[in-house]
């Protein structure tokens, strides 16, 4: 039975909040429909969204560009010898204990240089663009976890919450809903800021208004309400029946949300997504404290972050449901690779991203950033990994979506990442992200580039980019042979500079610097 | 005739006219269309502004509320016994800080009441709805700048010309010392430029940003002109920032760290070279943004968006945007004329913009105040300690006044595609419930001080108070855009005549009448009363404006 129909048959046409609650119907978490349906059914992906733009130089940081660091970025880098090192040539940054401890005990992935062609520096369209998985020119009002949802369970909201599938399709620990879960016709997350602390709220039905746009937005406040209280239900049920059993850090906002999430999981909450957030990446100025640049407001964020995921991934696999659950962090886009006077860094482009859970494959994926010398104004990381690969890559290997479905949901171009592992099966470990052979010449040059790449086999893909992250050539080789292959482009109708030349062949690639001199 | 039959005849009638025009309306001119204009331009209309736009009409009733207002004295030391440059009631503006926390804490606390009071005092006028715009389009937030001197300079600057020339604002708020703190414009300096002013300028403040149509090309300005203007902005710092020295605090322009070269601009303006100008040339970049078009359709889009609803079809961006746009290019910039030329057209009370906005939280919380002739203590103190825990109260449903979430403003005015629905999720679903609740029921105890709604006086200016129909249909018709369905009327009566016949109210209502003083009926009214009021606030016609 779905709400309408509960309205009607029940006739409530408008009720009081101390005369209604009748939405039992829904309060089924035990229902035997759910166990065993699908087997993806009880994976759980929780997104941390990292607002603001996080200087991804100063989290994942290259060690053997050390010397170009310093000389770009003295006023705000880390000593060298603060980097708690990953492998020789790579760190995290030194109040990121938490995480480097994940990595040792592998259940930590890190994603270099993850972004988008033709960077977009606003924050709030870049977040849309990754909240929708857009390309950077198209404008898309649904996000990618929505689509997703949609494909599954077609008639939402209206026909939810039903018996099968009695709880909230994802969940925010907060004040707003996440863009990335809004579908087709609605957002398939709802907010809640205490999940043990929630109240029936009036319900009313009236059809009176359908053709004026008064009587859409009622309809839409009185679907909010009824949807809020079934939820609502359930939430706080979980929140009743579950537990922490790890110590979250204090004074850390992102842990207490997380310590809710971790909670609501074990109390038997049957949500798939769950976004929590930190704020405050933006950091334009003062970004360190100038006396010791281990210190100051970057490190203080990416401490914060560190202490909760740790926490966090220890509490669920106490609790014993390590295996349903992985996270994966995300921000609008990294900064520049130079800082700026005040202290700080403005706007850039890519950026580092992690996932986390026993079931992701603890291992970093692309290459180490390189600080172009001399550097472009306004010269942000060059993109080595597509957002969208990762989107596409979860969605397959975490929640049993086809690949050939990823085309429609994410983008054409998809090409799966080996990022997670089967748990259950513990099958071995599958090929990496590689890096590419590739040679580019002349270099710099006045014009023609050649370049010559040992070619595994398939299609070929080639962005050219400016230091701001534009695209402003590409080319695409369909199913080149196997084998080494020249290939040739002219930059002779572009301005002098610095450019990037992003080659991407199956799981092979290679961000390479190419300098046009006349 | 039945509503719902009514509101087809209605609409269909609407349809005929298309009711997409700048045209001067001229319909009928009664309760719904004064409730409408009121609801959009200030905040909680209450009957007295009620009956004065229903007499007046619609264009007496702009004038009014286009008016410019006189400014309101400043915030006051309401507490704090030990502010060696402000004596207890005097204003603490203009004065520096000791060195106790204290002093800076009770400032701020003095500078959130202060503005509430001010708007829960304003009257019949557009001055807080159209402040509350400014403050959204050109957000700073009291946790980044945190100097109370600096944000009461700020909000007095958009309340003193929200309603002037746009690129006059404009001007003002680029130099203005808390956004200069806020987007690092005081960092910006010869050597070390800091593009955050220049970049947010362009797409947040003026232009706003187009489709991207090449490397760094956002159509209507690229990365390179955000880089040159920033040059052109270099220069300016602020200065009393805390100070302990520093009475008045200001803006200045220093030569030596402005950049003296000649910028260039793309062909997004014309290729323009901005050579040096020093202290002046920040109106220079101003003037080149707003030769373009875009500008005056930009900002009429957010208006629009504020004032009338956040979709913009074809038809309305054709007939009412670019109109309304080429009248503000026309007026140089003037705020006046564009306002009253959309709240005076046949499109603003076309009945398919009736109803359709969700309330903000301040529209919905304050608004609430003042429908209901709320009434603060007179004490200085005790009326600032209750506006603090008004404030408090509001906060859980997300929208506080000095705390924009960040330069963007709030998502409702611009996040697609659910804009207003943004407002409405299980958090602040339970955060307005408790809060229309907590006031139309048992009432906020702080500090020994209670406050409620007064509801027996409150339904006391009803014209039918004593039919218990007749009085839930005009209470209807003053909280909702479009009143009670029979329905809902029959529903809500039950709650204070549960069971009885109508004529027991009135009786009930005559006894306390002729007694008001007696406990026992006083007390039984009221919490009659109190039930119904408490219901109707929590019902979602309650949300829409």
């Amino acid at each position: 039975m779905n709400r309408r129909n509960f309205i009607k048959n029940t006739g409530v046409h408008l009720t009081i909040p101390f005369l209604i609650n009748g939405l039992d119907i829904f309060a089924q978490p035990e229902s035997p429909f759910i166990s065993g349906m699908d087997p993806f059914d009880d994976k759980i992906l929780i997104l941390i969204q990292m607002n603001g733009g996080n200087d991804g130089l100063n989290m994942v940081i290259p060690i053997d560009q050390y010397a170009g660091l310093m000389r770009v970025r003295s006023n705000i880098a880390l000593p060298e010898s603060k980097v708690l090192k990953l492998r020789d040539n790579l760190g995290l940054h030194t109040k990121m204990t938490g995480l480097a401890t994940l990595f040792k005990e592998e259940k930590l992935g890190v994603l270099q240089s993850v972004g988008y062609p033709n960077q977009n520096r606003s924050h709030f369209r870049s977040t849309d663009i990754w909240n929708s998985a857009s390309t950077s020119n198209d404008y898309i009002n649904t996000g990618w976890i929505g689509r997703f949802l949609d494909s599954r369970y077609p008639g939402f909201p209206e026909k939810y919450p039903s018996i099968e599938y009695p709880d909230p399709f994802a969940l925010t620990i907060g004040s707003t809903v996440s863009q990335t879960c809004e579908g087709a016709s609605g957002n398939f997350g709802i907010a809640v800021n205490d999940p043990k602390n929630l109240k029936a709220l009036a319900e009313n039905d009236a059809e009176n208004f359908e053709s004026i746009s008064y009587g859409e937005e009622l309809k839409y406040l009185q679907n909010s309400i009824l949807q809020t209280n079934a939820y609502s239900k359930l939430i706080q049920k979980a929140s009743e029946k579950g537990k922490n059993l790890a110590t979250y850090p204090t004074n850390n906002s992102l842990a207490t949300q997380l310590k809710s999430i971790a909670l609501l999981i074990s109390g038997g909450l049957k949500s798939k997504v769950y976004i929590a957030r930190i704020g405050g990446f933006d950091t334009h100025a003062n970004q360190t404290i100038a006396a010791d640049n281990t210190t100051g407001t970057h490190a203080e964020l990416l401490s914060s972050l560190s202490n909760a995921i740790e926490a966090f991934q220890k509490d669920i696999e106490l609790l014993g449901v390590a295996n349903r659950v992985i996270g994966m962090t995300y921000s609008e886009f990294g900064r520049q690779i130079q800082s700026n006077n005040s202290g700080g860094t403005d706007h850039g482009n890519a950026a580092p991203l992690f996932l986390f859970g026993t079931c992701v494959q603890n291992r970093i994926t692309g290459e180490n950033v390189q600080i172009p010398n001399p550097i472009p104004a306004q010269a942000g990381v060059s993109m080595q990994i597509d957002f969208r690969n990762i989107y596409g890559s979860i969605l397959v290997d975490w929640f049993g979506v086809k690949e050939s479905e990823i085309k429609q949901l994410i983008f054409n171009d998809f090409v799966k990442l080996p990022i997670i592992k089967n748990c259950q099966t513990a099958t071995p470990v599958k090929e990496v992200l590689l890096p590419m052979f590739v040679e580019l010449s002349p270099n710099p040059t006045w014009g023609p580039i050649n370049i010559n790449l040992q070619s595994v086999g398939g299609d070929c893909h080639l962005h050219l980019m400016n230091g701001q992250g534009q695209t402003i050539k590409q080319q695409k080789w369909n199913g080149m042979f196997a084998g080494e292959q020249n290939l040739q482009m002219d930059l002779g109708d572009l301005a002098n500079g610095i450019y990037f030349v992003h080659i991407r062949q199956g799981l092979y690639h290679k961000t390479m610097q190419v300098v046009l001199q006349r | 005739m039945k509503r719902r039959s009514f509101f087809k005849k209605m609409v269909n009638a609407e349809e005929d006219k298309t009711g997409a025009s700048l045209n001067p309306y001229s319909g009928k001119w009664g309760k719904g269309e004064a409730m409408h204009l009121l609801r959009r331009t200030t905040i909680g209309p209450n009957i007295e502004s009620m009956n004065t736009v229903i007499s007046k009409g619609l264009r007496r009733s702009l004038d009014l509320l286009l008016e410019d207002q006189s400014e309101v004295a400043p915030p006051i030391n309401y507490i704090f016994e030990n502010d060696p440059f402000v004596p207890m009631g005097s204003s603490w503006v203009d004065a520096p800080y000791n060195d106790t926390q204290d002093s800076i804490n009770y400032r701020a606390s003095s500078l959130r009441a202060w503005n509430a009071e001010i708007l829960l005092n304003e009257t019949l006028s557009i001055r807080e709805k159209i402040t509350l715009f400014w403050h959204n389009h050109f957000p700073i937030d009291l946790g980044t700048v945190s100097d109370p001197k600096y944000m009461y300079d700020y909000i007095r600057l958009l309340r003193n010309n929200g309603l002037k020339n746009f690129k006059s604002l404009v001007y003002l708020i680029t130099t203005n010392p808390a956004m200069l703190r806020y987007l690092n414009g005081n960092q910006n300096s010869k050597g070390a430029p800091n593009e955050n002013f220049a970049r947010e300028l362009l797409e947040l403040f003026t232009i706003g940003k187009g489709p991207i149509a090449g490397p760094g090309d956002y159509t209507n300005y690229t990365e390179g002109d955000i880089k040159e203007m920033a040059k052109c902005l270099t220069g300016w710092t602020d200065l009393g920032y805390y100070s302990k020295t520093v009475t008045t605090i200001k803006s200045s322009f220093n030569v030596g760290r402005h950049d003296t070269s000649t910028k260039q601009l793309s062909n997004r303006f014309d290729s323009v070279k901005v050579s040096n100008e020093n202290e002046n040339e920040y109106k220079t970049v101003i003037n080149i943004i707003f030769t373009k078009p875009e500008v005056a359709k930009y900002i009429c889009r957010k208006l629009y968006r504020y004032f009338v609803y956040y979709k913009i079809s074809e038809d309305v961006e054709k007939n009412i945007i670019e109109p309304l746009a080429s009248l503000f290019i026309a007026e140089k910039f003037e705020i006046k004329p564009v306002l009253r030329t959309l709240l005076n057209s046949e499109h603003f009370f076309d009945v398919s913009n009736r109803g359709n906005m969700i309330k903000n939280p301040i529209d919905f919380s304050l608004g609430l105040l003042k429908q209901t002739a709320f009434i603060l203590p007179s004490d200085n103190n005790k009326r600032t300690l209750s506006l603090q825990s008004i404030i408090r109260s509001i906060g859980g449903q997300q929208m506080e006044y000095f705390y924009p979430p960040d330069v963007s403003g709030w998502k409702a005015y611009y996040q697609e595609p659910s804009f207003y629905r943004i407002w409405i999720n299980a958090t602040t679903l339970n955060a307005r419930m408790n809060y229309t609740n907590t006031l139309a029921g048992n009432g906020i105890t702080y500090n020994t001080i209670k406050y409620q709604i007064d509801v027996l006086k409150f339904i006391g200016t009803m014209k039918k108070v004593k039919d218990p129909n007749l009085l839930i249909k005009e209470l209807g018709e003053f909280f909702f855009p479009f009143g009670l369905t029979d329905n809902q009327i029959v529903d809500l009566k039950t709650l204070i005549l549960p069971g009885a016949p109508d004529y027991e109210w009135e009786e009930q209502y005559e006894a306390y009448l002729k007694n008001p003083t007696n406990v026992m009926i006083k007390t039984g009214l009221e919490t009659k009363v109190r039930n119904l009021i408490k219901a109707m606030l929590t019902m979602p016609e309650n949300y829409l404006s």
